[in-house]
């Protein structure tokens, strides 16, 4: 009952983002607009453009999550669909993880397969590579569940566009920390475990709550 | 009466924008309660009909 | 017996007009308290204490920076277990008192934030560095720049301070990175000197008092300033009730 319910969420919402197919293109866009405009502004030097690579990288990942959030739940409260959340028999968080995991294939996915060819675009070492691809996998979860939550709280307001993108930032600076300085450990030839392992703490602290939270905040929303 | 202290410039702007953020967080609510009983004083008048 | 009066004056705080009385009764009081614990401290920490070692005169700033840092973070823990209480029992009152704390707690990490800036650029040449503490401490001032705009956004204001209190919830994470920042990386900022438990501070007995009078003075001045804020809220939002008419009809 509740994978079936889930899964139909994500192939749903999966099938509407290949409708809205420029839309969806997005997160690329933006992350060959960061790594071709980026080096036009600083220059092209080979060791400047390695050291601000994984940043640059995870900027590009960070926008294209934050981009896709305005609309994340107002379409389903705007038509009723969302109150359907808690009539039916799958609970409310299990659907609500299954939307945030769609938004992850959309906007992140995107961005992890082709992370590879802009690392190398910008002189970023081989054997961060990696490490660069295993951040992303572990970090973009992460964004995407505290940009649904910082979306399901601002749910009720007019302006919510401004205030969402205030609350996700505090809110993701451990993990755009603990990423890049993986990635750049890695570049330069140390362990980047314990990084990768604070990382994935985050997103094991993130799994467990942020689901709750939102599914709180949408309930208080739709009244 | 006033200590004359090394780095007293940074040390007289701490002391400074402490003062001035209390005396704010004291003066505010304050101000705040005057504009709020003028506003139901000015309700009031509007529905009584009653201006002194 | 005990237990039964408890209960029943915390359910009567849920009260506006029993909350407002209190608070302008206690308000009053935590100011005056504030304002003789503060002089006490300015006065030894300006013209007491000698000046430092290595630090001359510019360690004075210890006294408004740590303090205030303190509130700041001990402010946001009262704020959450209001938060639970609200988000738990929906007492009005108990919303708005989470709500006006957003403000102080602000104010506070800002005075921390900016005394830091003002102590480093003297002692360590800049006037601010991206490590561990300064950077919770900047996520700690937008995380409650991010609850004032957040139930700031809201029309109706009760789902407004709930859906505030959640996020506060969620932004208690931070607290402990902050605390514990200078253990778990090396950073710019000093380490902890200060030890309430676990024995012998490092920082001279002779410097202490000052600290401890600008502690407390802080957190009196914490719980004046919310009383008065909480108080103007919850006029604000009954304006038209009847215990307002009435208490404002007597005024005029």
């Amino acid at each position: 009952m509740i994978v079936s319910s889930m899964s139909a969420l994500i192939a749903r919402d999966l099938r509407l983002a290949v409708r809205h197919g420029g839309e969806s293109l997005m997160p690329l866009i933006f992350l060959f607009s960061v790594i071709i405009l980026i080096p036009l502004g600083v220059g092209p030097g080979p060791n400047l453009l390695s050291a601000i690579a994984p940043g640059m990288i995870w900027v590009a990942a960070l926008l294209s999550s934050l981009l896709a959030l305005e609309n994340l739940f107002r379409p389903d409260l705007d038509d009723g669909t969302l109150e359907q959340w808690w009539i039916g028999q799958c609970p409310a968080g299990a659907l609500v993880v299954a939307r945030l995991f769609s938004h992850w294939l959309i906007t992140a996915v995107p961005v992890i397969v082709f992370a590879p060819l802009a690392a190398q675009m910008l002189y970023l070492p081989a054997e961060a590579l990696p490490v660069l691809v295993l951040s992303l996998l572990i970090g973009t979860p992460v964004l995407s569940l505290v940009g649904g939550l910082a979306a399901a709280l601002t749910l009720g307001t007019n302006r919510g566009s401004v205030l969402l993108s205030i609350l996700v930032f505090p809110l993701i600076v451990p993990v755009l920390i603990f990423a890049t300085g993986a990635v750049s450990a890695a570049a330069d030839g140390m362990s980047a475990s314990a990084h990768l392992g604070l990382l994935a703490s985050l997103l094991i602290l993130a799994i467990t709550l942020v689901p709750l939270a939102t599914s709180a905040a949408l309930r208080l929303n739709i009244e | 009466m006033i200590p004359d202290f090394e780095y007293a410039f940074y040390v007289w702007t701490s002391y400074g924008i402490f003062a001035v953020v209390i005396a704010w967080q004291f003066i505010q609510p304050r101000l705040r309660k005057r504009r709020i009983e003028a506003e139901v004083r000015e309700e009031r008048a509007l529905q009584t009909g009653s201006y002194e | 017996m005990i237990w039964k009066t408890i209960k029943v004056n915390f359910h009567r705080l849920g009260s506006p007009p029993t909350f407002y009385r209190l608070a302008e009764v206690l308000a009053p009081w935590l100011w005056g308290g504030f304002a003789v614990c503060a002089a006490i401290g300015l006065y030894q920490a300006l013209y007491v204490v000698p000046p430092d070692y290595q630090q001359s005169d510019s360690f004075r700033i210890l006294y408004i920076h740590v303090p205030s840092a303190w509130q700041a973070m001990a402010g946001y823990v009262v704020m959450a277990i209001l938060a639970v209480i609200a988000l738990v029992w929906r007492i009005r009152t108990v919303e708005i008192m989470a709500m006006a704390g957003a403000p102080i707690g602000a104010a506070f990490t800002f005075i921390c934030l900016a005394t830091g800036s003002l102590w480093g650029r003297p002692m360590w040449g800049t006037w601010w560095a991206w490590d561990a503490r300064l950077t919770s401490m900047l996520v700690l001032l937008f995380i409650y720049l991010g609850i004032m705009g957040l139930y700031a956004a809201f029309e109706d204001r009760r789902k407004g301070a709930r859906v505030a209190c959640i996020l506060i919830l969620v932004g208690i994470v931070n607290i402990p990175i902050i605390h514990f920042s200078v253990e778990w990386w090396t950073t710019l900022h000093q380490g902890a000197t200060i030890r309430l438990f676990s024995g012998e501070s490092t920082l001279h007995a002779s410097m202490m008092p000052p600290l401890v009078w600008m502690t407390i003075a802080v957190k009196l001045m914490f719980g004046a300033a919310l009383l008065d804020r909480a108080r103007n809220d919850l006029l604000d939002q009954d304006r038209r009730k009847g215990w307002v008419q009435s208490r404002l009809g007597e005024t005029t």
